[in-house]
């Protein structure tokens, strides 16, 4: 039987392997010769940029919003307003930096809170050990 | 205006599964409001002000909007050609009314007024991400932020409204309007008829926010967005 | 290695009181195009990030407004404000943009915003 830290990496890189887009041919690091400049352009493409894409009939639904996903939004907000970043910062982290996997399996406002994360550690107002502590602390919280 | 979230629409969506753990979401969001308050990028009375701006908000404000331009027509010139002052009308200032006072930084300051005629309907989208006009009408529902949605109206309109219970005959042009830059958008659509003599208040009733992002039509007698699904939140915010 | 200066104070003067993009206003060359031109979306290199959509690359489309003056999302989402440009609404037949798209509704549009740099005649 693992501990359960490791039980829990195994059941990671499990989800890992799940959530891969499938992309239909072998991607592990391939050689130059094997990219050509469509599929350069593929590979760095903005993932935001979605229209005219195929897809199938959806069901249009609402939504209740979470406490977290309110407070996101507003955390968004207030730090743009007190110029740590602007919209446009913003939208090209939130929609395009984060990458085709987590754009495309994180929920909307999941990928603003994980930018609102990295804008402090990437402008140096915090650092990635601050942030680890922090986090730490806070679910020590509701242990 | 009403909102969707009636009690009557519980049983088209079940609830949210209980859970006993604090989610990573919460715990990541609490970790990073603590600590740019911490830091000093901003206070907690900031947070506090921008809450309590967005309880100011929804779509009425939009409504409001269109019933006075059906009323006047020298308003919905203003509408068409100047959104942003014609907002003043309906006492959104897209510049002063928030705490920052120049403007949202999701939203910037520039309203276009979208204006249908019996030959032409207008729909908004943003392929690129969301943008909606907040100032004037609210949070952006569900299914507008969905790639689905974002995807598919710009390609095949007539089929997307078609599910949304919206069918235009082939005379009628649609114009997807794709909101990519620093312009919100609303639609003005055409005033129904079987509303001669409405006030105000009543013409505004009907003009949903449905109809202000251009997937319905207003029509006598309905007040509501369509009924749809509502995904329940494991932890909800109460507005 | 010391640590970068963010000056978190720059928009926030140059907007307050006045809005965005209202800021920019007057700080654009003169405009190239005018209502009623065809245009044709260059397909210029999108490495890192752009607003001007894989969909409209290398189609025509009408001048419907010159909405307003900004820098480019291109430049603004690094902070860089100095190079603004006008930005155009623009018109796009579906049948433009979608081979696939049918004729009995050929009237249908696209309506979306690009900035100069991003046009030339067609």
């Amino acid at each position: 039987m693992l501990p359960p830290i490791r039980q829990k990496v195994m059941r990671h890189l499990d989800i890992v392997g799940l959530i891969q887009p499938a992309l239909h041919q072998q991607t592990h690091a391939p050689s130059p010769d094997m990219i050509d400049n469509a599929h350069f352009r593929a590979y760095t493409r903005s993932p935001h940029d979605v229209g005219g894409e195929p897809d199938i009939p959806i069901t249009w639904e609402e939504k209740e919003e979470e406490v977290w996903e309110h407070n996101t939004f507003v955390t968004c907000e207030v730090l743009a307003w007190r110029g740590v970043w602007n919209a446009e910062e913003r939208r090209r982290r939130q929609n395009v930096e984060v990458g085709q996997t987590q754009y495309l399996g994180l929920p909307y406002y999941g990928r603003w809170l994980l930018t609102a994360a990295k804008i402090l550690v990437d402008k140096q107002f915090v650092t990635a050990t601050e942030l680890q502590d922090k986090v730490a602390e806070v679910r020590r919280r509701y242990e | 205006m009403s909102d969707d979230h009636d009690h009557e629409d519980e049983h088209l969506h079940p609830p949210a599964p209980m859970v006993d753990e604090v989610s990573e979401f919460e715990v990541l969001e609490i970790a990073v409001r603590e600590l740019a308050i911490e830091k000093g990028l901003f206070t907690q009375e900031d947070h506090n002000q921008w809450t309590d701006y967005m309880h100011t908000l929804g779509p009425a404000p939009a409504a409001r909007l269109v019933a006075k331009a059906w009323l006047d027509p020298e308003y919905k010139k203003l509408c068409v050609e100047d959104g942003v002052k014609a907002s003043l009308d309906v006492n959104i200032d897209w510049v002063n009314t928030m705490p920052t006072k120049f403007g949202t930084p999701s939203d910037y300051c520039n309203l276009r007024v979208m204006e249908d005629t019996p030959t032409l309907k207008h729909v908004v989208v943003c392929t690129l991400c969301s943008c909606y006009p907040r100032p004037i009408l609210g949070q952006s529902p569900e299914w507008y932020r969905t790639p689905n949605y974002r995807r598919r109206i710009v390609r095949w309109p007539r089929q997307v409204l078609a599910e949304f219970g919206l069918q235009l005959p082939e005379d009628v042009e649609i114009r997807v309007v794709d909101s990519n830059q620093k312009s919100r958008m609303i639609v003005l659509p055409v005033r129904p008829e079987g509303t001669e003599g409405w006030t105000e208040d009543q013409l505004a009733e009907i003009v949903t926010r449905d109809c202000l992002i251009g997937v319905a039509v207003p029509k006598p007698g309905i007040t509501n967005n369509a009924k749809r699904p509502v995904r329940k939140a494991i932890n909800p915010y109460k507005h | 290695m010391s640590k970068p200066h963010y000056d978190r104070e720059h928009h926030v003067k140059k907007a307050t009181g006045i809005g965005d993009p209202q800021c920019f206003k007057g700080e654009a060359p003169p405009a190239k195009f005018k209502v009623g031109d065809r245009v044709r979306i260059k397909d210029l290199p999108d490495l890192f990030y752009t607003r001007t959509q894989a969909y409209t690359r290398g189609a025509e489309a009408t001048v419907s407004r010159l909405v307003y003056e900004s820098p480019p999302a291109e430049d603004e989402s690094w902070d860089n404000t100095e190079n603004v440009e006008w930005f155009y609404s623009l018109v796009f037949d579906m049948t433009e943009l979608w081979p696939d798209y049918h004729a009995a509704f050929a009237k249908d549009t696209v309506e979306t915003e690009i900035p100069e740099h991003y046009l030339e005649a067609c």
